[in-house]
């Protein structure tokens, strides 16, 4: 193997010194603290960077700060840890590193980290996506991911439509990681606010802006100035919002709350639903100036269950991920085939973790049942769930059951009608609701009444 | 002890083991000068991991 460039971040003075015996050979620098190993990068170009996630007991997460930008700057990024914190680990995956190696294991070598790396190494860049973050040997998945990577460099703003769990926070991420931004990444949960939260959170505030605002702050806007500003959940959002967001985004200026003063930002927008937009603009719940703005390219995401083949190679992923070994008996590789994944990834996500911490020997599809009912409890409530939808409850617990009600009322109502030509007896007949119930909805929309 | 403090117990205690596992696994293949700088780190950790310990109990 050629002499690799290699970082090691690690505080542990015999771990360092370990590591730098097994790499011998290599041009190995070592970094004792975040700060040193963010100077390196910034210095230097690395093939590889080993990241102890455990840099010292007052702060547990800042080897996972370390990982997008290592990740950014194209090195192959490995964490590495004396223990197996099953959250951390995955969130890691999330944020880009590429592989883990598990310190003191006596079944894994940094030797076999390095063949990794060589076999990654060694892959077309957007065959690499498919090896470490999207495993998928889904045509249509695959088709739909090269084609948003083709437009990871470009200002195009992407939209991404898909079920609760199906990745579309990854993929907004390694669109970004490879859009040669140097600016952040900026993620906002639209569903996840009130509206004047929304405002305050995307735009900031200055002191006194409203009853509670003892300070100012600045907004996610300004903090993605020069990144990517990625919105989920975007069809939550409302009409002002929009507006505001709308003039944002066009003329790269805005106003904090309270403030006269102007600030520029400079981002790009990627935006997830898991909702109909162009039903949501029928049903006047979103601009189409707005939807024109952030629909330049549309990926769709395809569920688990409509993807049977993607099921044994993730499970493989993210039990390797882990330094995990779970063998399977074929029974239960026909019923992990056959499930519905109605969290998606994330639910088999899940049930690695509790396969990883409660499974011993050969795992039978007797065994498999009881996990897989827990992982589906641990896993969010799914866009295939008939009575209720990730989306529908977060718009329940940010604007109120019954304004979420009504909203839900009104879009089906304006689709009924927009089906069928506006006629409002076919509407109440198809949609067995009273005469009232269909005004009060338009009344609300400003149609009539 | 709170469970707090025995997770940060566990934590600890093998994050260190799994670093005197390692050397203790390259001491054969390593030179004299070598072998001696691992003994000395190794000592220093199982220091550390015997304060850890003597904490943990009172």
């Amino acid at each position: 193997m050629a002499k690799l460039s290699i970082l090691l971040v690690e505080d542990n003075p015999l771990a360092q010194k370990v590591m730098q015996t097994e790499l011998k050979g290599h041009a190995v620098d070592a970094a004792a603290n975040p700060a040193a190993a963010a100077a390196n990068m910034r210095k230097k170009r690395y093939d590889l960077v080993f990241l102890d996630l455990d840099l010292g007991a007052k702060d547990a997460l800042a080897g996972l700060r370390l990982i997008a930008p290592a990740a950014a700057a194209g090195a192959y990024t490995v964490i590495m840890s004396g223990h197996d914190d099953e959250e951390i680990v995955s969130r890691a995956y999330e944020l880009g590193c590429h592989d883990f190696y598990s310190k003191g294991s006596e079944t894994e070598s940094v030797a076999q980290v390095l063949t990794r790396f060589d076999r990654h190494r060694a892959l077309p860049e957007e065959e690499q996506v498919f090896t470490n973050r999207f495993i998928t040997q889904d045509t249509p998945t695959r088709t739909a991911i090269s084609e948003a990577l083709k437009f990871a460099a470009s200002d195009l703003p992407i939209l991404i439509l898909g079920p609760s769990g199906t990745g579309k926070t990854m993929l907004a991420r390694v669109l970004h990681e490879r859009s040669g931004r140097e600016g952040a990444f900026i993620a906002v949960n639209c569903a996840a606010y009130q509206e004047d939260l929304l405002e305050a959170e995307l735009f900031g505030y200055r002191k006194g802006a409203f009853t509670g605002a003892d300070g100012s702050r600045s907004g996610r806007l300004l903090e993605a100035d020069g990144g990517t500003l990625f919105l989920d959940e975007i069809g939550s959002m409302s009409l002002a919002m929009q507006t505001k967001l709308l003039k944002a985004i066009e003329e790269k200026v805005f106003y904090p709350l309270g403030s006269d003063k102007p600030e520029g930002s400079s981002f790009r927008v990627i935006s997830a639903t898991l909702e109909d937009l162009p039903a949501l603009v029928r049903a006047g719940k979103l601009r189409f100036d707005f939807f024109q703005r952030i629909h330049g390219l549309t990926v769709t995401l395809r569920p688990l269950r409509e993807r049977p083949d993607d099921v044994l190679p993730l499970l493989a992923h993210f039990m390797r991920a882990g330094g995990r070994r779970v063998t399977f008996a074929d029974d239960a590789k026909a019923r992990l085939r056959a499930h519905a994944w109605p969290g998606n990834v994330r639910e088999l996500k899940r049930l690695v973790e509790l396969l990883a911490a409660g499974a011993e020997g050969m795992v039978t599809a007797a065994t498999l049942g009881r996990y897989l009912g827990e992982a589906r409890a641990k896993a969010p409530v799914a866009e295939e769930d008939p009575a209720l939808t990730e989306s529908q409850y977060r718009k329940a617990v940010a604007q109120g059951l019954s304004a979420a009600v009504d909203a839900m009322e009104d879009a089906a109502i304006a689709r009924c009608l927009a089906e069928n030509g506006g006629k409002k007896t076919k509407a109440l007949k198809t949609l067995k609701i009273s005469t009232r119930l269909l005004y009060e909805s338009l009344a609300r929309r400003g149609k009539e009444g | 002890m709170d469970e707090e403090a025995l997770c940060k117990l566990v934590h600890d205690v093998n994050s260190k083991c799994a670093s005197l596992t390692s050397a203790a696994a390259l001491l054969k293949g390593a030179s004299e000068a070598e072998r001696a700088e691992f003994l000395k780190l190794m000592r220093d950790q199982a220091r550390s991991l015997f304060e850890t310990l003597e904490n943990a109990r009172r």
